[in-house]
């Protein structure tokens, strides 16, 4: 188990990359940390490496207290964002590294290399220097030597991000199944929510060196615990809309919907996924809980299309993005009508959850 | 006619320069730069040729000519007491300080490029400027009152440490920038395994700085190898003075240059150093930006 309280990190020039945080990571847990550029995951993720020395807070692996321990004792193994293999070393050299470092005589260090290098499927490889090799294999070099260290704990730093999107589909399949495998605690981070939501066994999103929401990828994607995360997670952007309770109803953007039990009048911010609405060319009959607009954009996804509409009205001058079947989608320039899908709609008010609606 | 024309002197504005005077003048321009650069090279040529006929010249002259073919300028050099320990003794301390620069500028050139110390360009640069003084003329004086009070004169670690001393600074600003270029992840990659900073600067730093520690050493070497103030002042034994002093021997008693010896010594002198430039390059390459041979 890893346990971060209160920590924080503090660089020369006042930045606060990690802001008093807390977070516990379960044994054998793939956690992925996930966030936009400049939130803090890399520092997060190199304090617990022991590269970083907090400014205060502490960590603790295990039953162990590790935050004045040096890297190289808290037995974790790092994958560097850009691989960092030894490029005067072949690959056997930097698979064997740490066990080298660990006084393994060389056969044998050689012997557990090439075990493992076979489970990556880079037998073939294993005279190369890594500048002879793909980004791919490059990659599985870098887990391999991770693998060779026996660590309790794997930290990855975007270990997809150098790879080709195809590549990296490929392997984001073959990590998750090896850390099944190794069930080895794993500490993941990504700025590809997808990826996060793929992999993970629990997620905590980032923002600006804080913890925002901690939770399965269906927690994260299905109740965000606040916009941030609402406007993180999700492959098109969630919609996020300005509305109010009254008189025992929703207004929000010229569209008049049920209230849900329990929320009191005010202000609210209506946040619907593009996914969980449907889209009609003409008004639904005898209702008048649809939004309404002109087709703005259309983009084609593949399996589906992303419409956007434009609200006519002056008041409530939003956009509104749905996303359509293959073969339904409207013309640019008609109108068209949108209909929640119930209970899928969430409520926030002071940027926090109410309820779904 | 062509004065009222402004189509026809649009067009032969953008047309490459094509009429006959502007061709011949191209030309010229061409032939011009070729000959310089033939000229050029020759001007430089010319002493090597010398040193190339000169020690084989039954009577060899400070003009170059075909010679008339002898080894005896070398039989003759064998008898001087001094010309072949003196070469011994240029290897002795062209090696050692080489090796004291290389050491302590690999270690410092790692510390101050891995470690924010506050001033540190400052000190580089102040460091730097000093040391042209340090083992320059100026200060020959002190050098000498500290080598005679530290026991040094007469001795190859005086000449060692006092040349060390001149070029260590060069050599610490030349590797900083080598390892200035090399990421810090593979260090850190290295850490995170457990491996101390000793390990990682012998598995690590060094291997891939290596053709900047090949650089320096040649470079030292070279320096040395050419030193004459400093072991001309610091050494008193002829024994123990190197080629660079002795050379400055080879005279008649009337003061006379005497070629024979000179133009043979100069070559023996000379060739170490080719072969070790030649070795070096081809083994490291010489390379002073950008450490990494990915
Ligand atoms: N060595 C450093 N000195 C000063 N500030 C730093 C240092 N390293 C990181 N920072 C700052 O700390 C913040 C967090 O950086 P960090 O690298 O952890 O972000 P990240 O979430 O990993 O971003 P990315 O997705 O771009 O890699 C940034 O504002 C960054 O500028
Ligand atoms: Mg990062």
């Amino acid at each position: 188990m890893i346990s971060l309280s209160g920590l924080t990190k503090e660089f020369p020039g006042g930045v606060r990359a990690i802001d008093s945080l807390d977070l516990e990571i379960a044994d054998g847990e793939f956690f992925a940390l996930l966030g936009p550029s400049g939130c803090g995951k890399t520092t997060l993720l190199r304090t617990i490496a022991g590269l970083e020395t907090p400014t205060s807070g502490n960590i603790r692996i295990g039953a162990v207290d590790v935050t004045r321990l040096p890297p190289g004792r808290r037995d974790v193994a790092m994958v560097f964002q850009d691989y960092a293999l030894f490029p005067h070393m072949d690959v056997t050299a930097n698979i064997a590294y740490p066990l080298r470092i660990k006084k393994v005589p060389r056969a044998a260090r050689e012997a557990k290399a090439a075990e493992t290098a076979s489970r990556l499927s880079l037998s073939e490889l294993l005279g190369r220097r890594p500048g002879q090799l793909s980004g791919g294999q490059q990659q599985r070099v870098a887990l391999a030597r991770a693998i060779a260290s026996h660590p309790t704990v794997f930290l990855f730093d975007e270990p997809l991000s150098n790879l080709d999107a195809r590549l990296r589909l490929e392997a984001r399949t073959f990590l998750k199944r090896l850390q099944r495998e190794l069930a080895v605690t794993t500490v993941f981070v990504t700025h590809d929510q997808g990826e996060a939501l793929a992999l993970a066994d629990r997620i905590a999103v980032m923002s600006a060196g804080r913890i925002m929401q901690v939770g399965t990828p269906s927690e994260v994607f299905q109740r965000p615990a606040n916009t941030f995360v609402a406007a993180f997670i999700g492959s098109t952007p969630m919609n996020l809309l300005p509305g109010r309770a009254e008189n025992g109803a929703l207004h929000v953007a010229g569209a008049v919907l049920p209230l849900p039990p329990g929320v009191r009048e005010g202000p609210i911010v209506y946040g619907l996924r593009p996914e969980y609405a449907d889209l009609t060319q003409s008004p639904p009959l005898g209702r008048n809980d649809a939004f309404t607009g002109k087709v703005a954009v259309v983009e084609n996804l593949g399996t589906a299309h992303l419409v956007t509409l434009e609200s006519p009205s002056a008041e409530a001058n939003h956009l509104l993005q749905v996303v359509v079947p293959e073969g339904e989608e409207p013309g640019l320039g008609t109108p068209a009508w949108v209909t929640p899908r119930p209970g899928r709609a969430l409520l926030y008010r002071d940027d926090e959850l109410l309820t779904s609606a | 006619m062509i004065r009222g024309d402004p189509v026809i002197r649009g067009d032969r504005g953008t047309r490459p320069p094509s009429t006959g005077r502007d061709y011949t003048r191209h030309a010229l321009g061409t032939i011009g730069r070729a000959t310089l650069l033939a000229v050029l090279p020759a001007f430089f040529a010319l002493p090597l040729l010398w040193l190339a006929s000169a020690p084989f010249d039954a009577h060899p002259s400070i003009t170059t000519s075909v010679p008339e073919f002898t080894l005896a300028n070398f039989r003759s050099l064998l008898e001087n007491p001094y010309a072949l320990s003196s070469l011994r003794n240029s290897l002795i301390q062209a090696g050692g300080s080489a090796a004291i620069v290389v050491v302590l500028a690999a270690l410092a050139a790692y510390a101050l490029s891995r470690v924010r110390v506050p001033g540190r360009d400052a000190l580089l640069y102040v460091l730097l400027l000093l040391s042209s003084v340090v083992t320059g003329t100026a200060a020959m004086v002190p050098l000498f009152e500290l080598a005679t009070r530290l026991n040094l004169i007469d001795t190859h670690l005086g000449v060692i440490l006092t040349l060390s001393g001149g070029l260590l600074p060069a050599a610490i600003f030349i590797l900083k920038d080598f390892m200035d270029g090399t990421p810090t992840s593979y260090e850190e990659s290295a850490r995170v395994f457990g491996a101390s900073p000793l390990q990682i600067l012998g598995h690590i730093v060094i291997p891939l700085v290596r053709p900047g520690l090949a650089t320096i050493a040649v470079w030292a070497v070279a320096n040395v190898w050419g030193s004459f103030l400093q072991p001309f002042i610091l050494l008193r034994d002829p024994g123990k003075a190197p080629g660079a002093v002795i050379l400055y021997t080879l005279y008649t008693e009337g003061g006379a240059p005497r070629l024979d010896l000179i133009s043979a010594f100069s070559l023996l002198y000379s060739l170490p150093v080719v072969v070790m430039y030649v070795f070096v390059s081809r083994r490291y390459g010489f390379r002073f930006h950008g450490g990494i041979k990915r």
